[in-house]
């Protein structure tokens, strides 16, 4: 699964640890979703959407399975 | 580091502590009591402070973000797993060979260590999966 969530932050001027610390989840589970080695969960994808302001499906994409 | 880690340390330190003291008075103790009933009181003594650290652990994993939960669970299967088959086979080495190595007891004490031991490099080759940046 492709994501936006790297754009998004830098967009907002936030560093990773930044982000983290609103998600209340640690800096490498960040990077882990950014560089698409580590997919979130349900309730964590709807917290990344909320805390941007999307749907899910604007920041998370359907890669080739 | 985060906070869900630092409550853990702060909770599973003395408990540890208390553990390694207990099984160090096991060792000094062994020769002073004659009664088997205290002598059993000695040995299981040291399941409390193990109790304290089973609900320390169950917290962290519950509590720490599921990428964190994920990494800890792989470490802990495979730690789990290198541990148990590993001091059943060296068991198995002893009883097939006339090689006396060590009492029973002084073998079991390093079971915890090693179980900690192999988590720990366990969680670092998980953990190569999923750099920080």
């Amino acid at each position: 699964m492709n994501n936006h969530v790297r754009k998004l932050r830098t967009e907002q001027g936030w560093s990773q640890a930044t982000l983290a610390d609103r998600l209340d989840v640690s800096r490498q589970t960040v990077n882990a979703i950014e560089t698409g080695k580590y997919d979130p969960s349900l309730p964590l994808a709807f917290g990344i959407a909320r805390l941007f302001g999307l749907s899910i499906e604007a920041i998370f994409v359907p890669g080739k399975e | 580091m985060r906070k869900v880690h630092r409550r853990y340390l702060r909770e599973f330190l003395p408990a540890s502590v208390a553990y390694a003291v207990l099984i160090i008075a096991y060792g000094f103790l062994a020769r002073g009591l004659e009664s088997v009933l205290w002598r059993c009181l000695r040995v299981v003594l040291p399941l409390v402070p193990v109790i304290l650290m089973i609900r320390v652990m169950v917290r962290v994993i519950r509590d720490q973000d599921e990428l964190e939960r994920r990494i800890d669970l792989e470490a802990i299967a495979i730690a789990s797993m290198v541990t148990g088959f590993g001091f059943f086979t060296f068991g198995m080495l002893l009883g097939a060979s006339n090689w006396q190595a060590a009492k029973a007891d002084a073998v079991a004490i390093w079971v915890l260590p090693y179980l900690f031991l192999s988590f720990g490099l366990a969680k670092i080759w998980v953990s190569r999966r999923y750099p920080t940046g």
